[in-house]
């Protein structure tokens, strides 16, 4: 009786030190990444001296700025069409109870199983080789929505099985036409839903390397700009912009996560 | 008559049916999927039955670039090394995901939703500047050996561009996907079923081999497939982390297209590669039984 | 004519190989309290489901206040609906989930908020419009649905079950304030259930439905003591089933064998010696004595043995075993008959109390 009820206290210890660690893991990278942004000497960034100099050097290096805005473009292009389209694929399939709905789903989903390097190069072959386009900007967020779309899809699924499609059967009966019901009933449900899938599908995008690099050609991104860099060795200047990238994502995470805790915004939607 | 009670016209009750909007909301997002995926790896298999030279494509059909990639040595020698590779670090974050996410789910009560997205945070940064930061603690110079060095400890030689490092660094890379999957597949896990199977005599581990593994296993193969094939394609990381021996498939495969041009080569080598993928895939969807699964989603 | 509120004719609706609702052909008139009352898969939320317009059917008609609504979408078509479930708009507070049918016609918000009030006055809800749906509890959601529905004056209220999901208490005095809403408003209510009770309580006509089709439309009081068919008669009331051959039929009544025990039953037209007939009698409709009280001429008289009596507040069942071995049931008053478990008993009714139809699949 003893060593069970010792059990039962070590293992949430014991499983819970294992998640701690997995932490330090996970962050310690980010963590070296964002106290080297603040070094002189990015290689050997001890002992500590913090200075802005990246940061202010940021203002005036033309190839960072252009990079940031080609990446932001990519990562606001493809949030933006994967979340439409996983919005209007996840109704489609969660509300009307049609017999090919098993198929589209797979369909939707099967990009994530597909590697990015495979999507990279398969894209890069047909725009270029068969469609005879450049690699630019739009070719790259069409590559990368290919992807996002199907993590969009599947985070909208996850959020989604919960919600009473009937709501809108309501909506319609009482006087609202498709897009009023949209957007007095749906939309204001389902929102957070959709907004998960915009973040995760910016993020993915926005630092995606391989798939952008190979629908690209020599437009520059940060991903790339860093992977071109590597072997010169990393100027902090990237080391800050990486820093200030996490810590405006940061921010955002706390202001919804306190809004939430306030009860200010419900996210998900939970029923009556 | 009152206001709206005239003749529809046929094309608005075709717009009203759930058919024709089941369509309309569904067809787009396929159609994207067939048109920027679809079309795409096929015209990747096509392009593997032809030749180039000189960073131009010619469309005479032969099988020399699969003899290449078959036969003649290296290639397929990266592609084993890469399948081991995928093996062993989806297997060591299968091993390390479960207790993570089982304590997450179970235990991490109101702070669930806090503790499932600081998984997220890491892709805040890209992955390059993650792997250089990690490459900064591991790496010769790095925070640990240097550490080690300072209290008079040999440095971990295996941390410096090894096929260990860059395992480690795939295994970072991917490790969230895997704990992401099994806790969500967690979250909807009766956690009672467990009191039910321990009052009817079995032991804890005899409860979850029985009950919460074939219960959350589609979760969990879906976490194993989404590192297994980023594992397998994976060219940033061992070109960067493994020095060099530790090359990879993905990291050849990525040469014929940036390097070489040797594009039909390369194509070749993709459609091996998306054939092991499939190959997988249909391994584990083979494993999976839905109607003992606990699986009730769309079977109403 | 223009006494319909509701015209259905020849509605047909399939999914897949089931037929939903097959053929069927209905006329429900101003200021009416009809109910569809049926097991479920009967079809008869498919058939309110058609009238809403959230279902389209593959043939037939629908008419509402005598403008032709076949084809047209639901929120061109101004009913009012009570879903099961309530389904009120989690996101919306009480007075938003009341006004949304007023919002979606565009009336303006002077009489939107005149028109609050007088609803909420009128279903007691008053004060609550502030509260979101879940701060309410079950009652009160479901004055607030019926609000919703009846908000905009609508030609129609269609309820979909919506008692199904309160207890018990709940449900009866819900039953009788429903009722009383039709009446001071005036406007027809077409009601789904499954349960005879809350068809039996509130309507003024029923239409019994069974796989896709109706058994029977007409006043409630026809429904329960003059059922048409065999399936009606066991559906509504609770009825002991006696199935036998026809042995003589002498002009208005016939008798019939029922495993070995003679029955006096009303004649069945067009059925001849040697059929096999279906007789239902309501339990309430049979008395319940001692064995040794004298037989009434007319009278079907059984004798047997009282094997239970399941208590059940003014009536008990008492459950009494046939020479023949089968059971019947009987509902009488409490105390009334002088007997006791496992006593010799002697049932007694009159055969025109109950209802004698062919058989089914016989």
């Amino acid at each position: 009786m003893a060593t069970r009820r010792l059990a039962e206290r070590v293992t949430p210890l014991f499983l819970g030190t294992m998640l701690a660690l997995l932490y330090v893991f996970l962050f310690a990278p980010v963590i070296y990444l964002v106290y080297t942004s603040f070094a002189r000497d990015t290689v050997w960034p001890f002992p500590w001296r913090p200075n802005f100099k990246a940061y202010m050097s940021l203002i005036d290096r033309r190839a960072y700025q252009e990079a940031l805005w080609n990446s932001l473009g990519i990562g606001l292009g493809t949030a933006t069409l994967s979340m439409t389209l996983s919005a209007m694929g996840s109704i489609a399939v969660l509300k009307y109870r049609h017999r090919w709905r098993g198929l589209f789903s797979i369909i939707m989903i099967s990009p994530m199983f597909v590697a990015e390097l495979l999507i990279g190069i398969s894209t890069l072959i047909f725009n270029r080789k068969v469609l005879g386009l450049p690699g630019n900007v739009p070719s790259a967020v069409i590559a990368n929505a290919v992807h996002g779309m199907s993590f969009g899809f599947l985070i909208m699924l996850a959020q989604l099985v919960r919600y009473d499609w009937r709501l809108d059967d309501a909506a319609m009966v009482f006087g609202a036409n498709p897009p009023r019901v949209f957007w007095h009933v749906t939309a204001p449900n389902i929102w957070p839903a959709m907004l998960g899938a915009f973040v995760i599908t910016f993020l993915l995008a926005f630092n995606n390397l391989e798939i952008s690099f190979y629908n690209l050609g020599a437009v520059p991104t940060l991903p790339s700009l860093a992977w071109g860099s590597l072997r010169y060795g990393l100027e902090a200047e990237l080391f800050a912009l990486a820093a200030l990238v996490n810590g405006v994502v940061f921010l955002a995470f706390v202001v919804v996560y306190v809004l939430m805790r306030l009860g200010i915004v419900r996210f998900g939607y939970r029923g009556i | 008559m009152p206001k709206g009670r005239e003749a529809v016209p046929t094309s608005r009750r075709l717009f009203h049916r759930p058919e024709t909007r089941f369509m309309l909301l569904g067809l787009p997002g396929v159609m994207f999927v067939v048109i920027f995926l679809l079309l795409p790896i096929v015209s990747v298999i096509i392009f593997s039955f032809w030749r180039t030279e000189k960073y131009e494509i010619y469309a005479d059909w032969n099988l020399d670039n699969y003899r290449t990639v078959l036969f003649e040595g290296t290639y397929l020698i990266f592609l084993l090394r890469s399948i081991v590779t995928a093996v062993i670090v989806t297997a060591a974050c299968l091993a390390y995901s479960w207790p993570v996410a089982y304590f997450m789910a179970k235990y991490g009560g109101r702070y669930r939703l806090l503790l499932v997205l600081a998984l997220a945070a890491p892709f805040f940064t890209g992955a390059v500047l993650r792997l250089v930061a990690l490459q900064a603690i591991m790496g010769p110079i790095g925070v640990i050996n240097m550490a080690l060095g300072l209290i008079g400890v040999p440095a971990i030689e295996f941390l410096m561009f090894t096929k260990v490092a860059s395992g480690i660094g795939i295994a970072y890379l991917y490790l969230p996907f895997m704990v992401t999957a099994i806790y969500l597949s967690l979250l909807n896990f009766n956690f009672q079923l467990l009191n039910v199977a321990k009052v009817n005599g079995a032991r804890p581990w005899r409860a979850f081999i029985t009950v919460t593994w074939p219960l959350n296993w589609i979760g969990t193969a879906i976490g194993i497939t989404l590192v297994f094939i980023p594992c397998l394609a994976e060219s940033l990381t061992p070109t960067f982390l493994g020095g060099p021996s530790g090359k990879l498939y993905g990291s050849v495969l990525g040469l014929q297209f940036d390097q070489t041009g040797t594009w039909a080569l390369g194509s070749a080598m993709g459609v091996l590669l998306f054939v092991v993928c499939c190959v997988v895939i249909a391994a584990m969807w083979l494993t999976i039984n839905l109607r003992r699964s606990g699986f009730t989603g769309a079977s109403d | 004519m223009a006494n319909v509120a509701v015209g259905i004719y020849d509605v047909t609706k399939r999914f897949g190989r089931t037929v939903a609702v097959d053929g069927a052909n209905l006329e429900i008139h101003q200021g009416e309290f009809f109910s569809l009352l049926g097991p479920s898969g009967s079809g008869k939320t498919t058939l309110l489901r058609i009238v809403a317009g959230l279902e389209e059917p593959d043939s037939g008609r629908v008419v509402i206040d005598g403008g032709e609504v076949t084809g047209l979408p639901p929120y061109v078509r101004k009913v009012g609906m009570v879903f099961q479930d309530f389904l009120l708009f989690p996101h919306m507070n009480v007075g938003e989930n009341i006004l949304f049918p007023l919002k979606m016609q565009g009336i303006a918000k002077a009489e939107r908020d005149e028109r609050l009030g007088w609803i909420t006055r009128l279903l007691h809800i008053d004060g609550l419009e502030e509260r979101y749906p879940h701060q309410l509890s079950g009652g009160q959601q479901q004055r607030v649905a019926l609000a919703r529905g009846l908000i905009s004056r609508p030609a129609l209220l269609l309820l979909d079950e919506p008692l199904a999901n309160l207890d018990r208490e709940l449900r009866k005095e819900m039953e009788v304030e429903v009722r009383r809403y039709q009446r001071e408003l005036g406007i027809p209510f077409v009601y789904v259930t499954h349960n005879q009770e809350e068809a039996l309580t509130m309507s003024d006509r029923i239409a019994v439905m069974r796989a896709g089709h109706f058994e029977q439309v007409a006043p409630k009081y026809d429904v329960y003591s003059a059922p048409a068919t065999a399936f009606v008669a066991s559906f509504v009331g609770h009825a002991n089933r006696m199935r036998g051959r026809l042995k003589a039929a002498n002009g208005a009544r016939a008798e019939i064998d029922w495993s070995g025990l003679s029955l006096e039953v009303p004649a069945v037209a067009g059925t001849r010696v040697g059929d096999t007939v279906d007789y239902f009698v309501k339990c309430e409709h049979l008395s319940i004595g001692p064995a040794a009280s004298p037989p009434r001429f007319g009278d079907n008289r059984l004798e047997g043995t009282l094997r239970d009596v399941i208590f059940k507040g003014q009536v008990a069942d008492y459950i009494v075993v046939l020479a023949n071995g089968t059971e019947i049931v009987v509902s009488e008053a409490v105390g009334l008959p002088r007997v006791k478990t496992h006593d010799a008993v002697a049932v007694t009714w009159a055969p025109e109390a109950g209802n004698s139809f062919r058989a089914e699949g016989a």
